[in-house]
């Protein structure tokens, strides 16, 4: 499908920030062209000719940052709608007036009378999940996993349920006291800052889960083996721990000593690890 | 309407939101699997946050993997191939220099 009714498949963006003090993130559209490539992207606008903004304020700026605009019919009324995530993990719903236009104010979906969330960068895809003739909502979230939101109106009249759980968070970041690993071979599942697509991908005629995630690993430092990283990984993390126990945050004495040691502790890790904070793309069949 | 997703790091956590799960009639998945292009697994650069779309942006008839990340506001472009594993990548180009979404950092 493409977003202003052109013939051609547009790509489009969500965004941090317009680096302005409101810290709005933008709508941005890359418009595919006629020989299949595309143009430089544009921030999207509303009706009213200013560039589209999820609602907020500087009291709660974190709403107005867009992760994912996702544009669909939701309504069904034929004209492309655009649902919008943000930072706080809600999800903000846009009412097209055709040929990629948009309302200027978005409303917040909710499910049930309640705001609908994720633990925060909410990731809106919509689809027929569930095969009912409406569009669900599917979200990843900065904690990792797969959440679906299931439509429980119509094509027509859109009525989100409360959401349910399709593939668990990642593992907590660090775990103090678990043992070291090193490399990727460890990892199994999708991590944290999930962004999900639905597609049937094996032509089962079932939908699956594409997931993209954020992850940290650690790698062996050049010529030193896993036994030996492992245990001064262990030692390293109980000198940390013991670090930002013993920090007092109201002496400004204490706080330059804690940051000297803290760099001190950075450096000599990097001795014997090096980390690499990346993200992988996983697919997850339907059975 | 491809929709690539240009993520956002660190935490503010607001309150967890209700939750049910799990439903009797959840579906259920086989073991995720890492997707690789070529021989290589595919991911991002740093600071990480793959966003992928699956997609025939060629309109070769074969469904391609754009891969999204936040460093740059790049994009990963991995053509599809008639037996469902992807080539290895390349930039998404616009206008003829790779594509980069503003506000990204």
């Amino acid at each position: 499908m493409d977003l202003n009714g052109d013939g051609f498949v547009d790509i489009l963006s969500g965004s941090y920030s317009r680096h302005d003090p409101n810290m709005a993130g933008l709508f941005q559209v890359l418009y595919g062209t006629q020989d299949g490539t595309f143009k430089k992207p544009v921030a999207l606008n509303g009706a009213d000719g200013e560039p589209l903004i999820l609602p907020g304020s500087k009291k709660n700026v974190t709403d107005m940052i867009c992760t994912r605009p996702f544009a669909c019919d939701l309504d069904g009324d034929g004209k492309l709608d655009i649902v919008a995530g943000n930072f706080s993990g809600s999800f903000g719903f846009f009412k097209g007036t055709g040929k990629g236009k948009f309302e200027a104010k978005a409303t917040w979906l909710e499910a049930g009378g309640n705001k609908m969330t994720v633990p925060a960068h909410s990731d809106p895809f919509l689809i027929d999940w569930d095969g009912d003739g409406d569009l669900d909502l599917l979200s990843g979230s900065s904690s990792g996993g797969a959440f679906l939101f299931p439509n429980r109106g119509s094509k027509n009249a859109f009525e989100f349920g409360p959401m349910q759980t399709l593939l668990a968070a990642g593992a907590q970041r660090m775990p103090f006291g678990d043992k070291p690993k090193f490399g990727d071979a460890h990892i199994k599942t999708p991590q944290h800052g999930t962004r999900v697509w639905a597609d049937d991908v094996d032509g089962d005629g079932k939908l699956d889960l594409l997931i993209g995630d954020q992850l940290t690993l650690q790698h062996l430092a050049d010529g030193v083996d896993a036994a030996t990283a492992a245990e001064k990984m262990v030692s390293w993390e109980k000198r940390q721990k013991k670090l930002f126990e013993s920090m007092q945050s109201d002496d400004p004495k204490a706080q330059e000593a804690f940051q000297k040691n803290y760099e001190a502790l950075q450096k000599e890790r990097k001795e014997f690890v090096v980390d690499e904070t990346t993200g992988f793309v996983w697919l997850m069949r339907q059975k | 309407m491809i929709s690539s997703t240009i993520l956002l790091s660190l935490a503010m956590l607001p309150q967890g939101p209700r939750v049910e799960s799990p439903q009797p009639e959840s579906p259920q998945f086989h073991a995720p699997v890492r997707l690789k292009a070529g021989d290589d697994y595919i991911k991002v650069e740093a600071p990480g946050y793959a966003a992928p779309c699956y997609y025939d942006v060629d309109g070769d008839g074969h469904k391609d993997l754009i891969v999204g990340q936040f460093k740059g506001g790049k994009m990963h472009v991995f053509k599809g191939t008639k037996s469902g594993t992807f080539q290895k990548g390349d930039w998404l180009k616009a206008e003829g220099d790779i594509a980069e979404v503003p506000g990204v950092w």
